[in-house]
């Protein structure tokens, strides 16, 4: 991992951020409370959050740190089951992921001497 | 909250007079949001320090990762640009990464908005700039019972942003004297949320199997390689949810 990023690209990150944050925001609420959007573009937004959220997780569980990695012998795959399996029976945020936190810490040390 | 008092009008104005008079003041339904919203702010403190700590890991000053919180209140978005940044990312990539990321929140505020019909542009800009995930689906769920205001909006958005932001205060000021953040899991923060997040947002088998394929083509996405193209990190996410999204979208055109 980097650790060598220039400050002014830091801050450059920062100001984009919160501009382009407020604006995806913001224009949504500003103009769809006014308008009706297609319903083709409506059903294509639905998809949005969840593909999302599937290409980071198998993105995190299968390629850590953006390298291949066997998700048998290592502890991401199991932590996320895990933290899965908490909130589909909590729905909290916070109980899934500390639960996911504290299962990885464990199963770093478990799967490689179980499987290794 | 000085705005609230003039533009404190329930969502739906309620058809019986005594209920106008009964209502709490806008101090009171601010108050009830910020009770609503303690959870959020519960959950919000750990993974604030888990960005607070990543980010001085990056180079991050304190000021600049309690700058990036404050003004970005992007859980996820905010992760990926880290993680972006970490592979030697441009600025307009990571950038190009989390805008894709935070592009849900066209759909919250879509979802919202008829809730917002005539409050004032500057009440909606707030109302916007505290929408996150959890915010949305407390919000949601609030306004789904009948109970919801734009004052208790506030409140709930104004206890999620001080916990994320105290959260990082707490992070990125006492990384050094927290020490390794690995041995809290605290790599697994970000994993842990968006597996949270992906069960939260998978509502029926249609948007498992939009999210599964898009995971597939994620992971696919790296072999371009072999062939020579080469693509960061974030391009992978950018282009396997954008498909996804497109041939779920194709495939169910009709509910």
């Amino acid at each position: 991992m980097r650790t060598d990023i220039p400050q002014t690209a830091i801050w450059a990150v920062i100001v984009g951020m919160a501009a382009l944050n407020f604006i995806v925001r913001f224009l949504p609420i500003a103009v769809v409370s006014r308008i009706d959007l297609p319903a083709p573009v409506m059903r294509w937004l639905s998809f949005v959050p969840i593909s999302v959220m599937g290409a980071l997780v198998a993105g995190e569980v299968l390629r850590p740190g953006g390298h291949w990695s066997n998700p048998l012998t290592g502890p991401s795959l199991y932590a996320a089951i895990v933290t899965a399996l908490v909130f589909r029976f909590t729905r909290s945020f916070l109980g899934a992921t500390v639960a996911g936190m504290a299962s990885f810490v464990a199963l770093q040390h478990l799967v490689p001497r179980l499987i290794g | 909250m000085p705005d609230s008092i003039d533009t404190d009008e329930p969502a739906q104005p309620p058809r019986d007079p005594h209920a106008v008079r009964l209502a709490p003041p806008s101090g009171a339904r601010f108050v009830r949001g910020l009770k609503l919203g303690l959870p959020v702010f519960l959950g919000y403190m750990p993974v604030g320090m888990a960005f607070g700590i990543l980010a001085r890991t990056l180079g991050f000053s304190v000021l600049a990762a309690v700058t990036c919180s404050a003004t970005a209140l992007a859980g996820a978005g905010q992760f990926i640009a880290l993680s972006v940044m970490g592979t030697g990312a441009t600025v307009f990539e990571i950038l190009a990464a989390t805008t894709i990321v935070n592009l849900r929140y066209v759909l919250f505020g879509s979802t919202l908005s008829p809730y917002l019909h005539g409050l004032p542009l500057h009440t909606q800009a707030t109302l916007a700039f505290s929408l996150t995930d959890e915010t949305f689906a407390i919000n949601i769920a609030d306004q789904r019972a009948g109970a919801s205001t734009p004052a208790s909006m506030m409140g709930v958005g104004a206890i999620a942003w001080t916990g994320w932001v105290l959260g990082t205060l707490i992070g990125s000021a006492g990384a050094a004297w927290i020490g390794d953040p690995a041995r809290f899991g605290v790599g697994f923060a970000m994993p842990a949320m968006f597996t949270a997040l992906f069960i939260a947002l998978a509502e029926n088998r249609r948007h498992v199997v939009i999210g599964v394929l898009a995971g597939a083509i994620a992971i696919a996405l790296p072999l371009l390689s072999a062939v020579g193209i080469a693509l960061s990190s974030s391009w992978f996410i950018i282009i396997a949810s954008m498909t996804a999204a497109t041939i779920g979208s194709v495939v169910w055109r009709e509910d």
